[in-house]
């Protein structure tokens, strides 16, 4: 039995975990499920050694243990496959298993043992591929059956998953379910993190809710509705969460966008924004939705036309894209959105920095500024002039979209505005685009949050493979219809 | 917690008093003469002038291993135009400056072309050029030195600056050379720049995080390339104003190794080669230190063959010392 017992976690910004007790049963398949910033991830981080609990502790069959790596915890027998795999891409898959426990034969490493070995074990998981395959020329799907050839191998007795069918087609989640049930057979405990209800109903007999970092309840699925889940998860009505839609005067479109193609990502998507509208634009992981909103601000090679006010315009760049009014706040916050390094001064006038003078800044003007939207965004920083990698993850967004704002655009790009933040800044951020939109923006939102599509989008388009593939409009949205059309199902009539 | 914070901040300066004032009470016949401070700030000022563009460089994120081959080629390409142009007197001498700083200022940007544009590595680019810039110079003397023919305007020039209220041991005023007033003016130039200007803020957020600039919309590549092109004008005036001094330039060993000290002088003065920040006033500090040490130990009769392992050990324990002000 593998226990956690009050762990609580707490970063400079945010508590991620409040006192959570929990036990996962031999030869059980529990899942854990909550929304985005419940604290699921930072939880399994710790029974897999990745993080340690700030209070609280972990015991093993009853004996308190501290993983202070990944590698001891591997060796108490649990591994973890983590939402980004950690592979070497230039590797072959057996290098890739056998990665730091490599078989020896003197000083040299014995790759005829290990290429053996791992293949009886890619045999294990049913990997269509052999041994020597370079794990950079495989598909995601075959990636995690190298990582869970990788945990199998190292004799792993829990087996951790942090939604690993996020990134999957239907037929690959399919054949990953297979493969988990085939292994929870051999008396694998599966310890199965998602906020994908109907998965969990199908894989799992307990599943524990988390929400806000806490533990709300545990219960066999048996008998357990996914609306009920649902509610547990949210603790309330998603009606309170956004905010009533309003509808947008009708008007010219101010963005269209024609024909528009990235090699490799977008082929041939067609979108029309209008003033104060909030168009969704859904779709799988790689279905092209950031690849296009980077083409459209000049971030990416693309050919198509692009139409702003009905004229026709060409973004080469981010600077030239705002100067015709359109902002693209990255979905990579940390890496793209936000010099972490810099103040949310420095930050918040990076996009917009000649408006405060052409040789010098106006330093005292740029703190105005500053001051003027940490108070209309609410953004809760100590000192303006600290850095911002110190703010929460809330916080830090709030600065990213001060930053574009600052440049008075008439559209807002939105990537994934939400991702990595807090429940109560969310609900605060869906406020704020509401807000936006009412005062005319035009807002496009890329999101992979059904609830947030259905709640804010005045229409949705919903993209596959670079193509939309369908419009859904006012009461039409909603999660049902969105995945089916991004998953490329046919309903049965 | 609060005095470590400081003492990591102004370390540097800390150890440069102290080391001045061991020097002054261990040598006061020495030291703190006018006449030698004079000195040690003309042998500073040359690889200090070369730093101040390496911090901008290194801030930005880059590096330049070419400077010192660039100090010698601009200085030989003046000298060279000087004695083509010997009986224009002054006006030779500034047509010899201009061309040896236009030959720096060239040079570089060709560095920040093949960084910006061709996607070259930083080291890799400068590391040709380093080797290749000395290479061309070698050719300009056939290996040898290049004489200034100039027997009078140019030594003059060299030699020149703003007379100071202090004489040395002859009786005569002691001058502030133009090469020190460069590297001062300079010196508060970039200071300014890097504080007010909004260039300044691009060169600190390219370094800091190359893709959150790009996606700010900042012209990330053009920041990169004036950066190494500035580096490149700041390296020709070191070299045409070395030139000047010793009214020749050695091929093979004029500015030799000033890409090692001025990115010592940068590191020492708290500038993290990972970049993303960084200050000038530091790097000013750190070339005054290793000059200081260099004079310290010349004065102490120690054998010049120890400077390397002092040097060594001084940028080890500058950057032992600023670790902590990265993870706190």
């Amino acid at each position: 039995m593998l226990e956690v017992r009050s762990i609580t976690k707490r970063y400079p910004a945010v508590t991620a975990l409040d006192g959570v007790s929990l036990a996962f049963a031999v030869g059980t398949s529990h899942a854990v499920i909550g929304e985005n910033g419940a604290g699921k991830s930072t939880l399994m981080k710790i029974l897999a050694g990745v993080e340690q609990p700030t209070e609280g502790e972990v015991l093993l069959d009853g004996a308190p243990v501290r993983f202070r790596s990944v590698r001891e915890a591997a060796q108490a027998g649990i591994a973890m496959i983590h939402q980004e795999l950690n592979l070497v891409d230039e590797l072959n898959a057996a290098e890739n298993v056998f990665l730091g426990r490599e078989p020896r034969r003197g000083f040299a490493i014995d790759r005829k043992k290990a290429e053996q070995e791992a293949e009886r074990w890619l045999h294990e998981v049913r990997a269509p591929f052999g041994p020597r395959t370079r794990v950079g020329d495989l598909s995601v799907a075959g990636k995690q059956l190298v990582e869970i050839a990788k945990a199998v191998s190292q004799q792993a007795r829990y087996l951790i998953l942090d939604e690993p069918t996020a990134v999957l087609s239907e037929r690959e989640t399919d054949a990953l379910f297979d493969l988990l049930g085939r292994l929870h057979g051999q008396g694998v405990t599966l310890i199965y993190i998602s906020h994908l209800l109907d998965e969990v109903l199908r894989l799992c007999d307990v599943v524990s809710v988390l929400r806000d970092g806490q533990h709300v309840e545990t219960r066999p699925t048996a008998g357990s509705s996914p609306a009920e889940l649902a509610k547990l998860m949210v603790g309330r009505d998603l009606g309170d969460v956004f905010p009533p839609k309003a509808h947008p005067a009708e008007a010219n479109p101010i963005l269209e966008v024609e024909n528009l193609q990235v090699p490799g990502w977008v082929r041939g998507l067609g979108l029309t924004v209008r003033p104060g509208e909030i168009l969704g634009l859904a779709g799988l992981v790689g279905s092209g939705r950031t690849e296009a909103c980077e083409a459209i601000v000049g971030l990416r090679a693309h050919t198509g036309d692009t139409r702003l006010g009905g004229e026709s315009v060409r973004l080469r760049n981010p600077r030239e894209a705002l100067r015709h009014g359109v902002a693209y706040l990255s979905e990579d916050r940390k890496g793209a959105g936000l010099v972490l390094g810099m103040s949310a001064v420095e930050n918040t006038t990076l996009a917009n920095l000649r408006a405060y003078g052409g040789f010098t800044i106006d330093r005292g003007r740029q703190r105005r500024a500053t001051d003027a939207w940490i108070q209309a965004l609410d953004v809760r920083v100590g000192d303006p002039e600290e850095p911002v990698g110190t703010l929460s993850g809330g916080n830090q967004q709030k600065v990213a979209l001060a930053k574009w704002l600052d440049g008075k655009p008439r559209v807002l790009l939105l990537d994934e505005p939400t991702r990595g933040v807090d429940v109560g800044a969310k609900r605060e951020i869906y406020r704020l685009v509401h807000r936006l939109a009412s005062e005319g923006l035009a807002c496009v939102l890329v999101s992979s949050e059904m609830p947030e599509l259905v709640g804010l989008c005045h229409r949705v388009v919903v993209m596959r493979d670079g193509r939309s593939v369908g419009e859904l409009v006012g009461d039409e949205i909603g999660e049902h219809a969105i995945m089916l059309l991004a998953a490329g199902v046919e309903e049965a009539a | 917690m609060r005095t470590q914070r400081i003492f990591e901040q102004y370390g540097v300066v800390l150890a440069l008093l102290i080391l001045v004032l061991v020097n002054a009470v261990l040598k006061p016949a020495m030291f703190l003469q006018p006449e030698n401070v004079r000195n040690l700030l003309n042998q500073s000022s040359y690889i200090g002038i070369v730093a101040i563009g390496m911090t901008l460089v290194i801030i930005a994120g880059g590096i330049d291993l070419s400077v010192g081959s660039i100090v010698a080629l601009s200085g030989a390409s003046a000298v060279m135009v000087l004695n083509k142009n010997l009986d224009r007197g002054t006006m030779g001498v500034a047509i010899a400056v201009l061309a040896g700083v236009g030959v720096g200022t060239a040079v570089g940007a060709v560095n920040g072309f093949l960084i910006s544009v061709g996607r070259l590595a930083p080291f890799i680019a400068t590391l040709a050029g380093l080797v290749a810039f000395r290479s061309v110079t070698l050719v300009m003397a056939d290996g040898s030195e290049i004489r200034s023919q100039s027997m009078d305007a140019y030594p003059a020039f060299g030699a020149g600056g703003i007379p100071l209220p202090f004489v040395d041991g002859a009786g005569r005023n002691l001058i502030l050379n133009w090469s020190i007033v460069v590297w001062l003016i300079l010196a508060v130039g970039a200071a300014f720049l890097l504080a007010r200007a909004r260039f300044g803020r691009y060169v600190v957020a390219v370094g800091a995080s190359e893709r959150a600039a790009r996606y700010s919309g900042i012209s990330t590549g053009a920041i990169r390339f004036w950066t190494y092109t500035l580096l490149g004008a700041l390296s020709g005036m070191a070299g045409v104003l070395l030139s000047a001094r010793l009214n020749s330039v050695a091929s093979s060993t004029n500015g030799l190794y000033y890409e090692l000290d001025a990115i010592a002088a940068v590191v020492i003065g708290g500038t993290p080669l990972s970049g993303g920040k960084g200050r000038v006033w530091g790097t000013v500090i750190g070339v005054l230190l290793l000059g200081v040490i260099s004079n310290m130990m010349v004065s102490f009769g120690v054998s010049n063959y120890w400077q390397g392992a002092v040097k060594g050990a001084i940028i080890l324990l500058a950057v032992l010392l600023q670790r902590g002000r990265a993870t706190d």
